[in-house]
């Protein structure tokens, strides 16, 4: 932007110009599937949303990283890059770096996406399984929900969890009858939401939740978190 | 010979059985046989009273009617021209009608059709005339003779009461007895006669009774009924409206209102509805810099949109929004105004609320510093609601917290290029880099200021 006129020593090796350059886009959040089974991608701050034009139609689950969003349409994994096929029916993403675990409740089979390639899992896991996160696995049995290793082994317990439920990186957002939970860093904040009916990775920093005809967006940054409807996800 | 001598005597009476005349009442029919008597009744000096014939053709070829009259005074007949042909099958429709202004007990007339196949029909018709009633409407209400005669009861607050006052006088020199006094609606029962004689009742030579019809509209809509006395009939009009509610209060939760925020409009009646009543509560943005005019971020979140409907039922002070007690909406992130109106109903006064959303400092939802090769980057997410972002100060640090001069840098033009181009409010995403030479690590800290005309916001990085 600025032509070099001066240059700062740090240490005496190195220099830091005052040419700064700068590139500015609407901030994204990530995507939601909304009522119609569309893409909808996710722009804004927190409080103050837009969502964009449906992207891709016919989407059955959808999960969004940093690095990275994948949609599962009936038959097929897609993503920035191209499309997978995959068992029919809806997946559970569990995102890592620019990999991701992949379970399909339709066939109960797990595996492993990368480059949009899909190797198949051996994992065998009992009950209802919720969500994934590296190679743990939220599952419910008989009630309780527990967080298992791919071996099966139990690792966690979510108490209190009788709704869906999203493993975090470093903690996990579930659902009671009529609230919200967050508990991440030893620290647990709830949201009076009722109804909850499906938590997903919405991107880095937002999970979406669906309650009914509404569609929230939970800041699950520590220290910010807050949760927020989406403007016009009603059908 | 005898099978001939048959034949000859069935002729005539055949082709005189060709051609048929009914009465016509309310879809009726009824035949007026050859001869018989055709009685239209009383009718008041000057009024006319109507009869619908209706002419068949009841053989099995065609006719035409060569001879359709009526000679009597006072009476008329409304027909095609002749000769017209009329089908087996299709019957033809005449009016029948007679007036005269002088009352007397009998006015005589020969009606008469005839075909060209020699089928003919004849009927006596008689109609009295008789002094009527002269009725009077006294204001509010107005009377019109029509035709055809009516009294407009004008518009009335639904719900409400609008009570017409009349006079029935007899102006002959005899007792006029009423037999038909009655009220009859179209639809609900808006109009009655709430004072008054019942029928059969008697008006003295030269006397009058008075009556009241009352009309209570139930709804906002038009009415029509009819109010018969004796030979004459009137039309009974009027309309309902819904009264203007009281102006409604158009509420928030509390708080202090600023930028990014998503916040819950209640709306109340300050006493209650008279009436059922629906309309739209709306919103619109009006944002204090000219740089954009509008933020797209301002919408009801339940639709997305900036208008939702609302409704009250009679009775009540509760106002349902889209079928809620509340209406979430988002406040952008823009400084201006957000005002909200109500369109497509009528209230006693103007319930445009406006709130102010003021300037602040930017708000910074995430900011990071990393190094790569060749470069130190700063990136920060948040929104500038002053439309006037972009001087910068960049204060480096090395690892031992030793600070370097600050680093100055404008870049208001391009904020104002990008607010301009992407239409989505203030919000942003800007990341700013820096080239360096040598080893990067040695830096170890970034402070970060931030200036818009409402103050300057600073933000401490880490390098990553």
């Amino acid at each position: 932007m600025r032509p070099l006129l001066l240059i700062f020593c740090v240490a005496g090796t190195t220099a830091v110009y005052t040419y700064a350059q700068s590139a500015m886009e609407v901030p994204g959040i990530g995507a939601i599937v909304d009522s119609l089974g569309s893409l909808r991608p996710v722009q804004g701050v927190a409080g103050s949303f837009l969502l964009g034009p449906a992207s891709v139609m016919g989407v059955l689950s959808a999960a969004c990283s940093e690095q990275m969003c994948l949609v599962k349409t009936d038959s097929k994994i897609l993503s920035a890059t191209g499309e997978t096929d995959a068992p029919t029916g809806p997946a559970l993403f569990g995102m890592s770096g620019d990999e991701a675990l992949v379970f399909f409740p339709k066939v109960r089979t797990f595996a492993r996406w990368h480059n949009d390639v899909l190797d198949p899992l051996d994992w065998e896991i009992d009950g209802e399984i919720l969500s994934i996160r590296a190679t743990q696995i939220a599952v419910r049995k008989d009630s309780e929900v527990s967080v298992v290793s791919s071996d099966d082994a139990t690792i966690d317990s979510i108490t209190d969890a009788s709704g869906p439920v999203l493993l975090l990186p470093k903690g996990v957002v579930f659902a009671t009858s009529d609230e919200v939970v967050l508990r991440q860093d030893d620290a647990e904040v709830r949201f009076s939401l009722a109804g909850a009916e499906s938590i997903t990775a919405m991107g880095p920093r937002y999970a979406a939740i669906r309650a009914g005809d509404a569609i929230y967006a939970l800041r699950t940054d520590p220290g910010r978190e807050g949760l927020y409807r989406l403007p016009g996800s009603a059908p | 010979m005898t099978r001939t001598i048959l034949l000859a005597l069935l002729l005539p009476l055949a082709a005189r059985a060709q051609i048929a005349l009914f009465t016509v009442n309310n879809g009726a029919e009824a035949q007026i046989v050859d001869g018989a008597s055709l009685n239209m009744g009383k009718v008041a000096a000057g009024d006319t009273v109507s009869v619908r014939i209706r002419v068949k053709n009841i053989g099995t070829s065609p006719a035409n009617i060569t001879y359709f009259f009526v000679d009597g005074l006072g009476y008329t007949l409304n027909r095609p021209s002749l000769p017209f042909p009329i089908v087996p099958g299709i019957p033809q429709d005449v009016l029948l009608s007679f007036s005269e202004s002088t009352p007397a007990p009998l006015y005589p007339a020969n009606l008469r059709i005839t075909s060209d196949t020699n089928s003919s029909v004849s009927a006596f018709v008689t109609a009295t005339v008789v002094v009527g009633p002269v009725l009077t409407v006294f204001p509010v209400c107005t009377g019109s003779n029509g035709p055809p005669a009516s009294i407009d009861f004008g518009l009335v607050q639904a719900g409400q009461v609008r009570q017409c006052n009349f006079s029935l006088r007899n102006p002959g020199t005899q007792d006029m007895t009423i037999a038909t006094f009655k009220v009859a609606n179209v639809t609900g029962a808006a109009f009655q006669i709430s004072m008054g004689p019942s029928a059969p009742f008697t008006i003295p030579a030269g006397g009058a009774i008075t009556f009241v019809v009352n009309f209570t509209p139930n709804t906002a809509t038009s009415y029509t009924g009819s109010l018969a006395i004796e030979t004459r009939t009137y039309v009974l009009t009027g309309a309902g409206f819904d009264t203007p509610l009281p102006t409604p209060l158009i509420e928030f939760d509390s708080g202090f209102f600023e930028s990014a925020q998503q916040r819950l409009l209640t709306m109340r009646l300050p006493t209650a509805a008279s009436s059922s009543a629906s309309g739209f509560v709306n919103l619109a943005f009006l944002p204090d810099t000219t740089l954009v005019t509008d933020d797209p971020a301002v919408v009801f979140l339940v639709t997305g949109t900036r208008s939702l409907p609302f409704s009250v039922t009679k009775g009540s002070t509760l106002i349902s929004i889209g079928g809620q007690t509340s209406a979430a909406f988002q406040t952008g992130t823009t400084s201006g105004q957000i005002r909200f109106t109500l369109s497509g109903i009528s209230t006693a006064g103007d319930a445009t609320t406006t709130l102010t959303i003021p300037p602040l400092s930017i708000s910074i939802e995430t900011a990071a510093a990393t190094r790569r090769t060749g470069d130190l980057d700063i990136q920060v997410t948040g929104f500038d609601n002053t439309y006037l972002a972009g001087v910068m100060t960049f204060t480096f640090s090395d690892l031992s917290g030793n600070t370097l001069p600050p680093i100055h840098a404008d870049f208001t033009q391009d904020f104002r290029t990008f607010f301009t181009r992407t239409k989505a409010g203030s919000m942003f995403q800007v990341r700013v880099s820096f080239p360096v030479t040598g080893d990067p690590s040695g830096i170890g800290s970034v402070e970060v200021q931030l200036s818009n005309s409402a103050g300057v916001q600073t933000q401490h990085l880490n390098f990553q």
